[in-house]
Order: C-alpha cells, then structure tokens, then sequence
C-alpha cells in the first residue's frame, strides 16, 4: 500500500455484502452498493459461464455450496479487505443451475483510485475462488459432465 | 463407534451417496485418515481417487488426516474447490 498525498481520510474499508444467492446476481446493485463520495474509481468483476472449456462446448454450469458458504465467505472477505485500500467492497457468489452467460460471482470494490480499486478486487477474486467451499459442475454439449478440478 | 460422514460435489458422486453412518471399531485410534481408508475400500477405486484430493471437516472445523474422530462426530468430504 503506497502512501497517497491527496487523502483527506484513510480508506473505511468497508464491506457492505457478502452473500450466496441461488438468483441470479445483478452487476449493477453490487456497484451501487459500494457508491461512496470518497471514492474515484469502482471496479467490478463478474466471473460468467463460458461456453468452452478445455477444447469442449459448455452448455451450463451447476454450482453446489457448502452449508457454511456463506459464513466462510464472510470469513474471508471480511480477513482480506482490511489489508485493501477499498472504501467499500460488495461480492455475492451464486450457486444453482447457471446457463452460459450468466454470472456465478459478482465483485465490486470502490477505492479513492483505479489503481487500488483493481488490486483489491482482483485479491478478493483470488482469495474466493481459491478457499470458499463451492463446486462446479460442468455440462457440455455432447450430454457428458464433469465436476471441475475434481480428479 | 458410529461417525457420520457427508460427502459433496464429486465426491458424492463418486461415493454414489450423499451421507452415510459408519462404524469404526472402538479398539485403538481411529483417524480421519483411517476412516477414508474404509470409505475407499467400501466405495471402490473412484472414490478412492478422489479422496486422495479431499480435506475435511470435523464437526464443521477443517482437519487434518490424523485428527482422532470421536464417536458422535460429522466427517464432511470436501473436493477441491472450484468456485468462481
């Protein structure tokens, strides 16, 4: 974190949602959510179905999460924001059957500038993906399945 | 002893049940680690791959392979995760 000259107050580093949802997520609630007037930049991340994988068509996605997702996902944002310089951060992972465009976790982080805006959101993202307990289940074109990143 | 076990995503798939209670003899220690063992035994050689995978949760707190398992206790089998 870079001292930055032009501040008035320290970054709140606040968060304002954490949620599973199994509907679908709305982009734009979870930017208005983080609307702050210290604030210069809000970025938001959305992680959407794709319709390829490895070489292979990809019709949908089903999403499983543990019974504890939501309380671990908390955990985790609420550990990672504090070593941000977010004013406010919003992130919901979906779970449930999700077709090819649809988003399975939405991301949004306001900072005083782009530059920690987009470190904290990409940190959040990584920290997510990497411990919550959520699975996917990928369904391709050809009618076969596989649960992802399970050997 | 009886633990109860709880398996998701794939690896409920490969166990081919979503919980079941099992037994463990009351003789000696009885870990986690001996308990996947006998899941893999009794599941067959699916399973067995993808347990070697998996971490735990004992009674909802992250354990380790050795942990002892009490009796009483819910054993979650958790693939790696994929969120996101």
């Amino acid at each position: 974190m870079s001292v930055d000259s032009s501040r008035i107050h320290p970054p709140q580093r606040r968060v304002v949602l954490t949620a599973i949802s199994d509907c679908p997520l709305d982009v734009r609630a979870h930017e208005r959510a983080v609307a702050d007037v210290r604030s210069g930049a809000v970025v938001t991340f959305s992680g959407e179905v794709r319709d390829h994988d490895g070489g292979r068509a990809v019709v949908g996605i089903e999403y499983e999460g543990h019974p504890n997702a939501a309380a671990v996902l908390a955990e985790i944002v609420a550990e990672v924001v504090p070593q941000t310089d977010a004013e406010a951060v919003a992130v919901t992972h979906r779970i449930g059957e999700l077709a090819v465009g649809e988003s399975a976790i939405v991301v949004a982080v306001s900072a005083a500038h782009r530059h920690e805006a987009f470190a904290a959101c990409s940190r959040i993202v990584d920290e997510v993906k990497h411990r919550l307990p959520v699975w996917k289940r990928q369904r391709f074109a050809d009618g076969t399945e596989e649960w992802v990143a399970c050997p | 002893m009886q633990v109860r076990v709880r398996y998701f995503a794939g690896a409920r798939a490969a166990a081919g049940v979503e919980e079941e209670k099992i037994d463990l003899d009351d003789a000696g220690a009885q870990t986690v680690a001996v308990l996947m063992d006998l899941l893999g035994l009794r599941h067959g050689p699916e399973l067995t791959r993808v347990l070697a995978a998996c971490t735990f949760l004992v009674d909802e707190i992250a354990a380790p392979p050795e942990r002892e398992l009490r009796d009483g206790v819910q054993v979650d089998v958790l693939p790696p995760f994929a969120g996101g």
